[in-house]
C-alpha cells in the first residue's frame, strides 16, 4: 500500500489541473454568470469571441487529430437541446435506468478506449453556460419523477470533475441536489480535482465516484489521468469528509497478469475506504463500436488492447466472448468479496441477463429492478 | 483554344505534369474511333517549344494505337500550370466519375500546386466525394505513391478503399511479399487477410516477414501442388486461427462434439454466434408423419447422449 506518499497537503498540485490553450466564447453566452466565473478562473488565457461555433468545429474536424486538437481548446456556448437525458446504455443488454446531465461535453483526459472519440460530433471541450435553463430542465424532470428514487449524474459525456477548478459546477450541483432527496446525484471522475468538494457539507444523496483500472492499464491506456493511488487517496479524503463514494471498474481489460493486478487495486481500495461508505461498484468489460477500432489504432499506435479476441455482441459492439467476460467478472467479484466488499451493491454496465444471474445470482427483470437495487442507499441517508 | 493538326511524335509523353489517369481499357474507344473518328480532340499546351498533354490521354493512346497522324488537338493558351491542371480536372469532372487511383493522383498533383493543406482539403476533397479531412488527404497521397504493380492490382481487382488503406500500412518490401496472397482473393478476404496480418504483427510485435516464415505458413507458400488461390485461401484460414485462437478452438471443439454425437443429416444443431446469448437451436426436416415420428424418436434418444449434452456446457472446451 503506497497511499501515504500522496497524503501531503499539496496532494493536488496545480500542474495536474487542465488548462486549455485558448477559450472561445459564443456571443450569446458572453454575459452569463457562469461565463464570467470561468473567465475569472482563466484570466491568464487568450479569449476569442465567436459568432458561430460550427466554423471553429469544422476547422478542427479537418485536422489530422481532431480529437486531440479539440482537447486543447475550451468552448463556452449555450445548450440548445435538453440538459437531461436517459443514459443511452446499449440495445439488448440490461440497463440501470440512469439519467445523464449534459452540462459539459468532452474531456481533457485522453483514454485510448474512450467512446467519446467517436460519439461526439463536436471535438471541443464544451461548457454549456446557460445554467438557468439547466436548473429549469432539472426541476421539470425531477418534478415529473416524484415518488420514485432515481440516479442521475454528469459523468457520461465527460469527466465530472476535470473542469471543476474552472467551472466550480460541483458546488452548484451538490447544493441543488441536497434539496432533492429522491434523486441520487453522482459525480464520476478519474481526477483528483476535489478541492471544491472538500469545502462542501456532504448531503446523503450525493455520490462521488471514481473510475478505476489496474495500475498498468491506467498508466498505459488512460493518458493524462492521475495514477490509481492518487485516485484512491482522493476517494479516501472525500469519504472522510462524509460523502458516499462509488467505484467503476470499467472497462475491465484482459491482458497477461490482469487477475493479480485488479485484485491489488481492489485490496487497496478496500483498505482505503470503509465499505459502508461505498454506494456501489459497477463492472463492465472492454467494449466498443467497430468503427472506434481504427480511431484507437491511429491515435494510440502503441496500444494492444484492441488486438484481443472480440465478438460482435447483440448490440453490434465488439466485446470479449462471454466465457471470457464471465471469467473476468467471476474473479473480480471474488476479489471484492474477499477484500471486504461482500455487502457493497455491485452492478454490471451493459451486460446480459444471464451474466447478472451467473455472477451476481440476481435474476433481474430489467432496468427498473436495477434502479431499485442501486437507490437503496437513499433509504439509509 | 485553337484547333490544330499535329504529328503524334511532337507530343512529349514523358511530361506528365497534368496526368492523373494511368489505367484504362482502350477497346471501346478504339472501336468508336475506327467507326466514327475522333470526336473530341485532346487538349495540349505549349511549353518550351514542346506540346504537353493536358487532357485526353486515353484518346491520345487510342490514336497512337491506330497510327492516326496528324492528330487534331486543341491548343490551350494558358501560362499558369495550376490553371491548366484545373482545366483538365473540371473538363473530366463534367462527364465522368474518378476511380480511387485517379483521385489519389489528382490530390498528389494538387498538393504540388497548393501549399495550404487545409484549404486544399476544404476546396477539393468534397469535389471528389471524399470526406474533407487531412487524414483522407494523407491517405490518398500515400495511395498515389504505391508501386505501379500494386496500382495495377488495385485497378484490376477493384480493391476497396478500406483494403488499400491497410495496404499502405506496409512498407515496399512487405508489400512485395503480400502480392501473391492478395492477388487471388475476393475483396472481403483481401481486407480480412490484411487486417489479420496488421493485428498479429502489432499484438505480437513481429514483422510480416516473420509471420509468413512460420512453420505452418511456409509449406503452404512453397507448395507446388497448390494453385495461387488455394495457397491464399489456406493462409487466410491459418491467419484467422492465429488472430482468434480461442474462438477458433471453441468452434472446433463444438464441431467435434457435434460430430461425436453422430446426428443424422436431417438434424442440425447450431449455437448462437460465438455462444453470446447461450442458446442453441435444433432443427430437422421431414416429409411426412412417419419421418416426423422418426426424427422425434432420434431426438428423444439424443437426450441421453453425453457427447451432445456436453455441447450445452457454459464454457466451451478449448
Amino acid at each position: 500500500m503506497k497511499l501515504s506518499s500522496h497524503c501531503s497537503r499539496d496532494f493536488l498540485m496545480d500542474r495536474d489541473l487542465f488548462y486549455p490553450k485558448k477559450v472561445f466564447i459564443t456571443k450569446d453566452s458572453e454575459s452569463l454568470p457562469l461565463t464570467r466565473r470561468i473567465l475569472r478562473n482563466l484570466s491568464h488565457l487568450p479569449v476569442e469571441w465567436i459568432q458561430n461555433p460550427q466554423d471553429l468545429i469544422g476547422d478542427i474536424k479537418i485536422s489530422r487529430d481532431p480529437v486531440g486538437e479539440g482537447k486543447k481548446h475550451l468552448l463556452i456556448t449555450l445548450q440548445k437541446g435538453g440538459f437531461v437525458k436517459p443514459c443511452p446504455c446499449t440495445p439488448r443488454y440490461i440497463g440501470c435506468n440512469y439519467f445523464i446531465i449534459n452540462a459539459d461535453l468532452n474531456c481533457p483526459l485522453d483514454c485510448s478506449y474512450c467512446i467519446l472519440q467517436l460519439y461526439l460530433d463536436n471535438p471541443l471541450i464544451t461548457i454549456h453556460a446557460n445554467n438557468e435553463k439547466l436548473w429549469n430542465h432539472l426541476d421539470d424532470f425531477l418534478n415529473k419523477s416524484k415518488g420514485r428514487f432515481l440516479r442521475i449524474g454528469t459523468g457520461e459525456l465527460g469527466d465530472s470533475l476535470a473542469l471543476d477548478h474552472i467551472t466550480e459546477r460541483s458546488k452548484e450541483f451538490i447544493s441543488y441536489f441536497s434539496a432533492r432527496s429522491h434523486a441520487l446525484f453522482e459525480l464520476k471522475t478519474k481526477t483528483v480535482n476535489i478541492k471544491n468538494i472538500l469545502g462542501l457539507k456532504p448531503p446523503g444523496n450525493a455520490v462521488i465516484a471514481w473510475s478505476l483500472n489496474s495500475h498498468q492499464m491506467a498508466q498505459m491506456e488512460e493518458m493524462g489521468t492521475p495514477d490509481i493511488h492518487k485516485r484512491l487517496e482522493a476517494a479516501r479524503l472525500v469519504s472522510r469528509a462524509g460523502f458516499r463514494v462509488a467505484f467503476h471498474f470499467d472497462p475491465i481489460i484482459h491482458y497477461q497478469g490482469w487477475e493479480e493486478e485488479y485484485a491489488e487495486v481492489i485490496d487497496d481500495m478496500m483498505m482505503c475506504i470503509d465499505p459502508k461508505k461505498i454506494a456501489w461498484i459497477s463492472l463492465g468489460s472492454l467494449r466498443f463500436p467497430p468503427a472506434l477500432k481504427s480511431v484507437i489504432q491511429k491515435r494510440f499506435p502503441q496500444t494492444k488492447i484492441i488486438y484481443e479476441e472480440f465478438i460482435k455482441g447483440k448490440d453490434g459492439k465488439l466485446r470479449y466472448p462471454k466465457p471470457l467476460r464471465l471469467w473476468l467478472y467471476e474473479r473480480i467479484v471474488e476479489s471484492l468479496k474477499k477484500a471486504g466488499g461482500r455487502n457493497v451493491p455491485i452492478y454490471f454496465c451493459m451486460e446480459s441477463r444471464d451474466v447478472w444471474q451467473e455472477i451476481l445470482k440476481i435474476k433481474t427483470r430489467g432496468k427498473k429492478e436495477v434502479e431499485r437495487l442501486l437507490t437503496l442507499p437513499l433509504g439509509e441517508s | 483554344m485553337n484547333l490544330r493538326q499535329i504529328s503524334l511524335d511532337v507530343i512529349d509523353l514523358k511530361d506528365e505534369r497534368f496526368r492523373f489517369s494511368y489505367h484504362f481499357d482502350l477497346d471501346r474507344l478504339l472501336l468508336s474511333v475506327k467507326e466514327i473518328g475522333l470526336v473530341n480532340p485532346p487538349v495540349v499546351i505549349n511549353r518550351e517549344s514542346r506540346f504537353i498533354l493536358v487532357t485526353g490521354w486515353k484518346r491520345f493512346f487510342t490514336c497512337l494505337e491506330l497510327s492516326l497522324t496528324p492528330l487534331p488537338v486543341f491548343i490551350l493558351e494558358q501560362d499558369d500550370d495550376f490553371k491548366a491542371f484545373l482545366f483538365s480536372l473540371y473538363e473530366n469532372l463534367t462527364h465522368r466519375d474518378f476511380d480511387l487511383l485517379e483521385k489519389a493522383e489528382i490530390l498528389r498533383l494538387l498538393k504540388g500546386f497548393i501549399k495550404d493543406e487545409k484549404q486544399l482539403v476544404k476546396d477539393y476533397l468534397p469535389l471528389l466525394g471524399i470526406p474533407a479531412t487531412l487524414p483522407y488527404l494523407d491517405l490518398y497521397v500515400k495511395i498515389s505513391q504505391l508501386e505501379s504493380r500494386w496500382k495495377k492490382v488495385i485497378y484490376e481487382k477493384k480493391m476497396s478503399l478500406a483494403s488499400v488503406e491497410l495496404l499502405t500500412e506496409f512498407d515496399v518490401l512487405e508489400r512485395e511479399l503480400l502480392l501473391p496472397l492478395i492477388l487471388p482473393l475476393s475483396q472481403n478476404k483481401q481486407k480480412q487477410i490484411l487486417d489479420d496480418l496488421i493485428q498479429i504483427s502489432r499484438k505480437e510485435e513481429i514483422s510480416l516477414k516473420k509471420i509468413l516464415a512460420t512453420q505452418e505458413i511456409q509449406p503452404v507458400l512453397k507448395s507446388e501442388k497448390l494453385t495461387p488461390l488455394q495457397k491464399a485461401e489456406k493462409i487466410h484460414i491459418l491467419l484467422r486461427k492465429e488472430r482468434y485462437p480461442s474462438l477458433s478452438a471453441w468452434k472446433e471443439s463444438f464441431d467435434a462434439s457435434l460430430k461425436r454425437a453422430c446426428l443424422s443429416k436431417e438434424v442440425t444443431v447450431e449455437s448462437s454466434s460465438f455462444f453470446e446469448n447461450g442458446e442453441f437451436s435444433v432443427s430437422f426436416s421431414l416429409r411426412d408423419k412417419e419421418e416426423f415420428s422418426k426424427r422425434l424418436a432420434k431426438l428423444e434418444k439424443l437426450i441421453s447422449d453425453e457427447a451432445l449434452i456436453s455441447l450445452f456446457k457454459r464454457l466451451p472446451d478449448g
